[in-house]
C-alpha cells in the first residue's frame, strides 16, 4: 500500500482519470485484504463448525441425501433449534436461523485463501510448506465440487449366471415405453420422471398414442385385489386399472422414505391413461416394483410398457459367474461379499473374469464397479457403479497437505533447534 | 549412607517394588482345592461370535455381559466363582439338584426399577442391597416378559423407551443363558476331522452321532465335574488340549495364550499403575511449588518417581497392545474398546516430549490422567462381551484399520492431550502460583506443539478414511456422522492455529481453545455412536450418555475458569510485579 499513497502524493500532476484508476486500484486492494483477512478464515472455519455438527444432528430426522443437499451444497440453509434439544422439549421447526450453506462457506474459503495468497505471496523456505499445504486444501475444496458438480452413480444388479450392461439411478424413475414391431429390434422411448407428474399429457412423434397421467405416487406399495373390495379399505378408494396387470394389483402412495427407518429407496408407481386422438385406450398401473414389462397393441403395433429406475447404458457388458456371501461360523456376522464376474468388453478385446469384493473394487473404464449389496435370497449380485473424473483430487491433496504441513511445523522446529529462531511478524507468523 | 545418592535410586526402587508386585498379581493358582486344573480347562478352544477362542474368553465375556462381571463374587454361604467354574457348572448341570444349584447362581444384572417389579425381585436382603438375580428368581415371570418383549419388538429400535430397551437387553441375556445350559453355545465340538465345522454340543450329543472324541470329551468332562470328581476333569481336559494341540495347531495355541493374556490383565494392572505415577508426580510438583525452589530434591524425587511409574504403565500397557494385535492378528484398534486403549496409550510418548520441554511432572500428571481415563473408559466399553470379536465384512482390511484408523486414533490423542494439558495450564495459573519462570512460557509451547502435530494426525486420518471409503464404496466423503465428527476435530484445531497466527488469541485463548477440543473429541468419538442408537448397546449407551455430559460441563466450567481476567490469576498475581520491577519475568 505504500505504493500507492505514493501515487496518491503526487496526484496533483497527474489527470483525474489516472487518479480514479488510482483509487480504483486502493478500493481493490483495501478489498483484497479484507478478503484475506486471517479473522475471515477463522470465522469461516466455525462457521463450518456449526455447520457441519447441524448437519450431522439433521440425519437422525432425515435421509443422508435431503441433509447432503439442503445443508452442504446449499448456498443457504435454515438451521432448527430442535436439532440439539431432546425431542420432549417439543420445539417447533420454525424456531430457526438463517445460516450460510456448504456452499457458501466452501466458496468464501476458497476465495480466502487465494486472496491471502495473492497479498502475502512470498516464496520463502518458510512459506514453502504453508504454500503447499493450501495447495492441497484447494484441491480439496475443488475435488469436493468436482463430485458434487460431475460424479455419477448407479446401481447394477445381475443375477447369477446373467448379464447386465446398464446402471439404474435409485433415486430417478423414468417411464420406458418400447415398440416392439420389429422383431429384430426393438426401439425404446424413456420418459424423464421431471414429466411423470399428475395431470401430463405426454405425446412423442414415434408413439402412436398419447399417455395421460392420471395420478403418480413417489414412493408406493403394491397389493392384490382378492376377489371383492373387503379387504384393506385402501384399496377401494382411489384409482384403478382396466389394462394389464393393474387389474389385480393396486398401487397405494406411501410416506417417502427417510433414510432413517432401514428404507431408503423410494419405489415410485403411477397410473396412466393411454389415448389414441379422443379414443380412451384403457388405464394401466406401472411401478417400478413390477419387474416384467407389460404389453399391449395399439393400431396393429405391438408395445410393452414398464416404469422403472432410470438406466444408463455402459460400454461394457458383465457376467456374473458366482455371488458368495460367507459368515462367520455359527453367526449371522458377514465375513465377506464377492462377486465373480466376466468382463466383457468386445470394443477393447476384453473378455477375462474378475473379483469383485469388499475393498476391492474393479475400475475400468473411468467407472468404479464396488460390491454393494446382494439379493435377498444370494441368488444375485448388486455392484455400485461410480463415475467420478475427480475421484483421484483427494489422494494428490492428501500427499501436498501431510507433506505440507509436515515440512512447515518440522522446519520451524529445526530451525529453532539450530538456534536460528524464526523471524516473527512475516505474514502469518504473526505473534507467539 | 549419603541421603543423596539413596535419593537417586528411589525411583528405580519404586519402579522395581511396583514391577514384582504386578508380574507376581498376573500369575494365578494352577490347581484348586478340588484338584481341578481350571487353566487346562479354561484353555480349551471353542468357537462362539465367529471366531475360535478359549472357553475361558467365551465364559468371562458372557458373564461380563450377564452381570457386568468377570467373575462371582462371594455371597452369603456361596462361595467366588470364575467365569469359567460358573460356565462348567451351568454346563454340568444334570439332575435336580445340581441344576438348582445352578441356577441359584446370581449373575443376571437388574437395575431398572419397572424392570424389578415386573420380576417382583427384591431390592436388598440380609447380605445387603442387591443389584443381580439367579434365574431361579426370573424363571416365574418369564412368560410375562416373553409378552413384554413382543410388544417391545412391535416398536421401532429409535422410539423404544427406557423400559423396551431394557427388556429386550435382559432378554438377550437370558436368551444367552439359556443357550449355555441348553448346548447350544459355545459351538464346544471341534472340527477335528476335515471338512467339520464347530459344531455346538446339543447337535452332536444324541446317542445317533455321539461318536467323535470332542464330544467324548465334553461329557466325560461334564460328568466327572457334577459327580464332583476333580481328579478326572483334570485328566480329561489335559488330553483332549493334547488332542486339539494335535489336530488344530494354531486354534489351539492362540486359546493357551489368550487365557495367560485374559489372566495377566495388563490394561487393568496398567491403570493401577498409572494412579500410583500420577499421585507422585502430584507430590512432586506440590512440595516444588510450596517449597518455591525449582531444584527442590524431594520434588525432584518424586517427579522422577512418577515419570518412571508412567514410563513402567507405557511398558505394562504396551504388552497388553501387542498381546492383542498378535493375539487378534489385526492392527491395534478395531473397536470402541481398543480405540480406547490406543487412544492413552499413544499419548503417554507424546506427553513425555511435553515433560522434557516443562520439567515439572505436569507431562506425567497429564499422561497419566489420560491413560487411566481412557483404561475404564475402555473397561466400560469391554462389558458387552468379547472385546476381540471378529470384523465385519467391510472392516475387514488390516491395510485400512493399520492406516487410518490408527492415524486418526493418533489425532485423537494428540487432541485430547492438549485439551487435559491446557486445562493444567487453566487450572494452574489460576488457582495456584505453580506457573511462573519458564513454565509460564514453555507449557503454552508444549500445547502449541501438540495442536500442530494433532492437526496434520487428525487432518491424515480423516482424509485416509475419506480413501478407504472411496475404495470400499466409492465415496471419498459421504458426510456421515462419523466422518463429520472427525472434520470437526481437524476444524478445532486448524481454528487454533490460524486464530493465533493470526493474533487473534495468545496463550490463554489457545488454551480455551484446546479445552474446548476436547469436547470436539469426544463429541467425535462416542457422540456420533449414539445418534444411530445400536441394537447391542442402550445399557451402555444410556450411562454413556450421563458420562458424557458430565465431562463436556466439566470442560464448560474450566472454560469460564479461564474466564478470569489474567490479572487475577494467581500464578501471574506477583509476576506482574515481577515484569514492572524487572521489565521481563524473572525466575524465583
Amino acid at each position: 500500500m505504500t505504493q500507492i499513497s505514493t501515487e496518491a502524493d503526487v496526484g496533483s500532476r497527474v489527470s483525474t482519470e489516472e487518479h480514479a484508476r488510482a483509487r480504483g486500484r486502493f478500493i481493490v486492494m483495501a478489498a483484497l485484504h479484507a478478503l484475506a483477512s486471517l479473522r475471515l478464515t477463522v470465522a469461516l472455519l466455525a462457521m463450518s463448525m456449526v455447520l457441519i455438527l447441524a448437519g450431522t444432528l439433521a440425519q437422525m430426522h432425515d435421509g443422508v441425501w435431503t441433509v447432503v443437499h439442503e445443508y452442504f451444497r446449499s448456498t443457504h440453509t435454515w438451521i432448527r433449534l430442535r436439532l440439539f434439544v431432546p425431542d420432549s422439549w417439543g420445539v417447533s421447526d420454525r424456531v430457526a436461523i438463517l445460516f450460510p450453506g456448504g456452499l457458501t462457506i466452501g466458496v468464501l474459503l476458497f476465495v480466502n485463501l487465494v486472496a491471502a495468497h495473492a497479498v502475502r505471496f512470498k516464496l520463502s523456505a518458510k512459506r514453502v510448506g504453508i504454500i503447499v499445504t493450501h495447495l492441497g486444501v484447494i484441491l480439496l475444496l475443488a475435488g469436493e465440487f468436482v463430485t458434487g458438480a460431475f460424479a455419477d452413480e448407479g446401481n447394477m444388479s445381475i443375477d447369477e449366471g446373467k448379464s447386465s450392461n446398464f446402471v439404474e439411478d435409485i433415486r430417478t424413475a423414468e417411464l420406458a415405453v418400447i415398440d416392439k414391431t420389429d422383431p429384430t429390434s426393438d426401439i425404446v422411448i424413456a420418459i424423464p420422471m421431471a414429466q411423470l407428474h399428475e395431470g401430463a399429457t405426454i405425446r412423442h412423434p414415434m408413439l402412436g398414442f398419447e399417455i395421460h397421467v392420471d395420478s403418480w405416487m413417489a414412493n408406493s406399495t403394491l397389493a392384490a385385489v382378492t376377489g371383492g373390495m373387503d379387504g384393506d379399505p385402501r384399496l377401494s378408494m382411489g384409482p384403478t386399472a382396466d389394462m394389464g396387470i393393474g387389474r389385480n394389483v393396486r398401487a397405494r402412495g406411501v410416506a417417502r422414505a427417510t433414510g432413517v427407518d432401514g428404507s431408503t429407496v423410494d419405489v415410485p408407481s403411477a397410473y396412466v391413461t393411454l389415448m389414441d386422438g379422443d379414443r380412451r385406450l384403457g388405464t394401466m398401473m406401472v411401478s417400478v416394483h413390477l419387474e416384467p414389462e407389460q404389453s399391449f397393441g395399439v393400431g396393429g403395433k405391438s408395445y410393452a410398457m414398464a416404469l422403472r429406475f432410470k438406466r444408463t447404458y455402459k460400454p461394457y457388458t458383465l457376467e456374473l459367474i458366482d455371488f458368495k456371501h460367507d459368515l462367520y461360523v455359527g453367526t449371522n456376522r458377514p465375513k465377506n461379499f464377492s462377486s465373480l464376474v466376466r468382463l466383457i468388453d468386445p470394443e477393447h478385446h476384453v473378455n477375462r473374469e474378475v473379483m469383485i469384493r469388499m475393498n476391492e473394487p474393479l475400475r475400468y473404464r473411468g467407472d468404479t464397479l464396488y460390491q454393494a449389496s446382494f439379493k435377498s435370497d444370494n441368488s444375485g449380485t448388486v455392484l455400485q457403479v461410480v463415475r467420478n473424473p475427480g475421484w483421484l483430487l483427494p489422494y494428490v491433496s492428501c500427499g501436498l497437505v501431510v507433506s505440507g504441513m509436515l515440512f512447515h511445523f518440522g522446519y520451524r522446529s529445526w530451525s529453532k533447534r539450530r538456534g536460528g529462531a524464526v523471524r516473527r511478524g512475516d505474514g502469518m507468523e504473526g505473534t507467539r | 549412607m549419603n541421603m543423596g545418592r539413596l535419593m537417586r535410586w528411589i525411583p528405580l526402587m519404586l519402579v522395581v517394588v511396583m514391577a514384582v508386585s504386578v508380574a507376581s498379581r498376573m500369575r494365578g493358582p494352577a490347581v484348586d482345592a478340588d484338584g481341578v486344573d481350571w487353566n487346562a480347562v479354561g484353555s480349551l478352544a471353542v468357537s462362539a461370535e465367529g471366531r475360535t477362542k478359549p472357553l475361558d474368553t467365551f465364559a468371562r465375556s458372557a458373564l461380563l455381559r450377564m452381570s457386568g462381571r468377570q467373575s462371582l463374587p462371594a455371597r452369603g454361604e456361596q462361595p467366588s466363582m470364575t467365569a469359567v467354574q460358573w460356565v462348567m457348572e451351568l454346563m454340568a448341570a444334570g439332575d435336580a439338584e445340581t441344576q438348582k444349584r445352578a441356577i441359584s447362581r446370581e449373575v443376571f444384572r437388574i437395575d431398572h426399577p419397572d424392570l424389578r417389579a415386573l420380576f417382583g425381585l427384591p431390592e436388598s436382603d440380609v447380605h445387603g442391597r442387591r443389584t443381580r438375580y439367579a434365574l431361579s428368581e426370573l424363571m416365574a415371570r418369564l412368560p410375562e416378559m416373553a409378552n413384554q418383549v413382543d410388544m417391545a419388538k412391535a416398536v421401532p429400535a429409535k422410539q423404544q423407551d427406557m423400559f423396551q430397551r431394557q427388556v429386550l437387553g435382559l432378554n438377550d441375556r437370558v436368551m444367552l443363558y439359556l443357550a449355555i445350559a441348553q448346548w447350544e453355545a459355545p459351538l464346544a465340538v471341534a472340527p477335528l476331522a476335515s471338512g467339520q465345522e464347530w459344531r455346538p454340543l446339543v447337535m452332536t450329543a444324541g446317542p445317533m452321532v455321539g461318536g467323535d472324541a470332542s464330544t467324548k470329551a465334553w461329557h466325560s468332562m461334564l460328568e466327572s465335574l457334577s459327580a464332583g470328581d476333580g481328579a478326572t476333569l483334570t485328566r480329561v481336559a489335559r488330553e483332549y488340549g493334547e488332542t486339539l494341540r494335535g489336530a488344530l495347531p494354531g486354534a489351539a495355541r492362540a486359546s493357551s495364550n489368550e487365557v495367560v493374556f485374559n489372566r495377566a490383565a495388563p490394561f487393568v494392572n496398567a491403570a493401577a499403575v498409572y494412579v500410583f505415577a500420577a499421585v507422585l508426580a502430584l507430590l512432586g510438583l506440590l512440595v516444588t511449588t510450596v517449597s518455591g525452589k525449582s531444584d527442590s530434591a524431594w520434588g525432584g524425587v518424586l517427579r522422577r518417581s512418577g515419570l518412571w511409574m508412567v514410563g513402567l504403565a507405557f511398558l505394562v500397557q504396551t504388552i497388553g497392545l501387542v498381546a492383542r494385535v498378535v493375539l487378534q492378528g489385526r492392527p491395534p484398534v478395531t473397536n470402541l474398546y481398543s480405540s480406547a486403549v490406543f487412544i492413552g496409550w499413544a499419548c503417554v510418548p507424546l506427553a513425555f516430549m511435553v515433560e522434557r520441554m516443562v520439567r515439572v511432572g505436569i507431562g506425567t500428571i497429564v499422561a497419566s490422567v489420560i491413560g487411566f481415563s481412557t483404561l475404564i473408559v475402555a473397561h466400560n466399553l469391554g462389558a458387552s462381551g468379547d472385546t476381540m470379536e471378529a470384523m465385519q465384512a467391510v472392516l475387514d482390511s488390516n491395510f485400512w484399520l493399520a492406516t487410518h484408523v490408527v492415524v486418526v486414533t493418533i489425532g485423537y490423542s494428540a487432541t485430547f492431550l492438549a485439551g487435559f494439558l491446557a486445562m493444567a495450564y487453566i487450572l494452574l495459573g489460576v488457582f495456584t502460583p505453580a506457573l511462573r519462570g519458564d513454565l509460564k512460557k514453555t507449557l503454552p509451547k508444549g500445547i502449541y506443539g501438540v495442536v500442530c502435530f494433532a492437526t496434520v494426525m487428525s487432518f491424515f486420518g480423516t482424509v485416509l478414511g475419506g480413501i478407504w471409503a472411496d475404495q470400499s464404496w466409492g465415496r471419498f466423503w459421504g458426510w456421515d456422522p462419523k466422518e463429520n465428527g472427525a472434520a470437526l476435530i481437524v476444524l478445532i484445531n486448524l481454528i487454533i492455529l490460524h486464530a493465533r497466527w493470526g493474533g487473534m488469541i495468545k496463550e490463554r485463548g489457545i488454551a480455551v481453545l484446546a479445552v474446548f477440543g476436547n469436547i470436539v473429541t469426544a463429541w467425535s468419538w462416542f457422540g456420533t455412536n449414539m445418534l444411530g442408537v445400536g441394537l447391542h448397546s442402550y445399557g451402555f449407551i444410556s450411562s454413556a450418555v450421563f458420562w458424557i455430559v458430565a465431562f463436556d460441563l466439566s470442560m464448560v466450567a474450566v472454560m469460564l475458569v479461564a474466564a478470569v481476567p489474567v490479572r487475577h490469576w494467581r500464578s501471574f498475581r506477583e509476576g506482574v510485579l515481577e515484569s514492572r520491577v524487572g521489565g521481563a519475568v524473572a525466575t524465583a
